[in-house]
């Protein structure tokens, strides 16, 4: 039962998750390339907020994740001018480093904002429990879920429901053919970096509201997590992000209950697993030579 | 001076692990598991030191064909991936690496010591250069020697038809293929230099500051040795020496005491960016390569 317990909270908690690979996948998908700052951003988005908080009296609590998500969006537009707009497409290693400079930047404001510790941050209904027969589910928990897969949800109306969405999956699909139609390549790729950029803050909010804490460690622990939801889940594919974000988050709580040492291990595990068994990931196509 | 001594201790060894991402990259691969082959060196060379005593020239060249043979394993299935999913897979590889050393718990009792890695607490006494009265420059000098090999191996092998077939699938690797190079055996081979290399690395790195523990092979390590090549430019192994001495002399030992050490990291971060946006082959690009050899060398082919 300890086990079942985990492993519902690790799916609850594993939206959050999802969020960091869909943002991840979002912009492989648009760019065929990779931003590892950010998850980074996220955490200094949900930061930024967590200043707002200790300064500002009574702020609300949905206001403080709204600045968050504000705060991250920012941050996505910023990372696409620095580290891809004025780089030649045809170097792909500039980039990426480009984005590794990017990703020590943030990280060395996080640690400056928090001090080098892990810092107090707003729950949502910290004591709140519902009992389920013998499980005990933690009501911010759901609420956790809720809101990520509102955001979820939202994303998704976004890409198939407006013009926008349209624009930013043609550019996906084929660039040059996009740029033929009259979509601005930039305009599509930097919005495409501020929607990442705000589901991620979202999720940097949601990760420290459910532990009360916003660990200045954060940064790499969830680029790295990230990452392994994006291949889990396939590149490029959203539905497989969410997928393999939960499925990360119900093996981490679970292991969690076995042995806390062996966590990051058997994540590890898990994505060999993948790469030897599906290299495609859950819903990716099988595209892996990029 | 022993505080340059030391310093040309850092660079040196910074330059192997960055030289070992040299080779791979070069094959168009971008590896995140340098910082892995070099926690192997580091801790299998002090485990030959430490507990078995043996010399040290024996320790680096078996470390180095530890990590290599673990490269070659490793190489295999990283195969199947290009690009981003190699990053992750590599990553993973890296990680994974860590979390065992960090797991890893073997002591021997040596006198009313007991030494050995442990666990978290990482592996302490690796005293070899210490117990033979080495000065920090005749270490400085013995890490030198590791340095200019391992360049002058590189150069040369840049020059040679090896550098030519590294270079020809790093650009293209269908055209590479069509041409009859196996791709397979290449990257393999690329991936078993670079960890051989990073082998060394970590074990002249374990030697000299006497305690290695699982947090020096992180993401960080494994980020720094892909930068330093690609700061550098792929055209020559020079260019990784100058990013090294930049990054490690002057942004890590010299700047905190200009600007102080707080600000050291957001710069560092910010000079990555420019860097890339000024230059986005590297410090040293092919232009710039073919005007230094043109300096230098009078060849008709050049």
């Amino acid at each position: 039962m300890v086990l079942v317990q985990a492993i519902i909270d690790g799916i609850l908690v594993g939206t959050t998750y999802a969020l960091i690979g869909i943002g991840f996948t979002l912009i492989f998908g648009v760019m065929h390339k990779l931003n590892l700052a950010f998850a980074a951003a996220s955490i200094a988005g949900a930061f930024a907020s967590l200043v707002a908080w200790q300064h500002v009296k009574d702020l609300p609590v949905p206001l403080v994740f709204l600045i968050s998500a504000a705060a991250a969006g920012v941050l996505g537009y910023v990372i696409y001018l620095t580290c891809f707009r004025f780089i030649p497409l045809k170097s792909p290693l500039a980039t990426l480093m480009a984005t590794v400079g990017m990703l020590i930047f943030l990280e060395e404001i996080v640690t400056h904002v928090s001090d080098g510790k892990a810092q107090n941050y707003p729950g949502m209904l910290p004591d709140a429990r519902w009992t389920l027969g013998p499980l005990d589910i933690r009501v911010d928990y759901v609420l956790v879920f809720a809101i990520s897969v509102a955001a979820m949800l939202l994303l998704l109306a976004l890409l198939y429901r407006t013009r926008l969405g349209i624009a930013t999956r043609a550019v996906a699909q084929q660039p040059v053919a996009a740029q033929l139609c009259g979509i601005s390549l930039d305009r599509t790729n930097a919005a495409t970096f501020v929607m990442s950029g705000v589901l991620g803050g979202l999720a940097g909010a949601m990760i420290g509201s459910s532990a009360e804490l916003l660990s200045n460690l954060l940064p790499l622990q969830l680029t790295v997590k990230g990452l392994i939801v994006t291949v889990i889940g396939g590149l490029g594919s959203i539905p497989g992000a969410i997928v393999a974000g939960l499925l990360v988050g119900a093996v981490e709580k679970g292991v969690e209950t076995w042995s806390v040492l062996a966590r990051d291990l058997c994540v590890m595990l898990l994505i060999f697993v993948f790469l030897v068994a599906k290299p495609a990931g859950i819903f990716g196509k099988l595209n892996v030579r990029d | 001076m022993d505080y340059l001594y030391g310093l040309a201790q850092t660079i040196g060894v910074h330059t192997i692990i960055g030289l070992s991402a040299y080779v791979v990259l070069q094959t168009g691969q971008v590896t995140m598991a340098q910082a892995a082959f070099y926690a192997v060196g580091a801790y299998v060379s002090a485990m030959l030191t430490t507990l078995w005593g043996l010399n040290i020239l024996i320790a680096i060249p078996v470390a180095a064909l530890v990590a290599m043979v673990l490269a070659g394993l490793a190489g295999f299935p990283a195969l199947r991936f290009k690009g981003l999913m190699l990053v992750v897979a590599t990553m993973a590889l890296g990680e994974a690496v860590r979390e065992f050393f960090f797991n890893f718990d073997y002591q021997i009792a040596k006198g009313d010591l007991k030494v050995g890695p442990a666990g978290a607490e990482g592996f302490r006494q690796i005293r070899y250069f210490y117990e033979r009265g080495w000065t920090t420059a005749e270490v400085a000098a013995f890490i030198w020697m590791f340095v200019i090999g391992i360049m002058a191996l590189l150069w040369w092998m840049d020059r040679s038809r090896i550098g030519a077939v590294l270079r020809a699938v790093g650009e293209d690797e269908l055209a590479a293929q069509s041409v009859g190079i196996n791709l397979t055996a290449v990257k393999v081979s690329a991936f078993a230099i670079g960890g051989a290399i990073a082998g060394v690395g970590g074990a002249l790195y374990a030697h000299y500051t006497t305690h290695v523990e699982h947090t020096a092979f992180g993401v960080l390590m494994a980020t720094f040795a892909i930068a330093y090549p690609i700061l550098g430019g792929l055209s020559s192994v020079f260019g990784t020496l100058i990013a090294v001495i930049f990054i490690q002399g002057l942004l890590i030992q010299w700047l905190p005491i200009l600007i102080g050490g707080e600000l050291r990291n957001l710069l560092f971060g910010l000079l990555i960016l420019l860097a890339m946006n000024l230059r986005p082959r590297g410090l040293i690009d092919p232009r710039v390569a073919r005007t230094l050899r043109g300096l230098f060398v009078r060849s008709p082919h050049a």
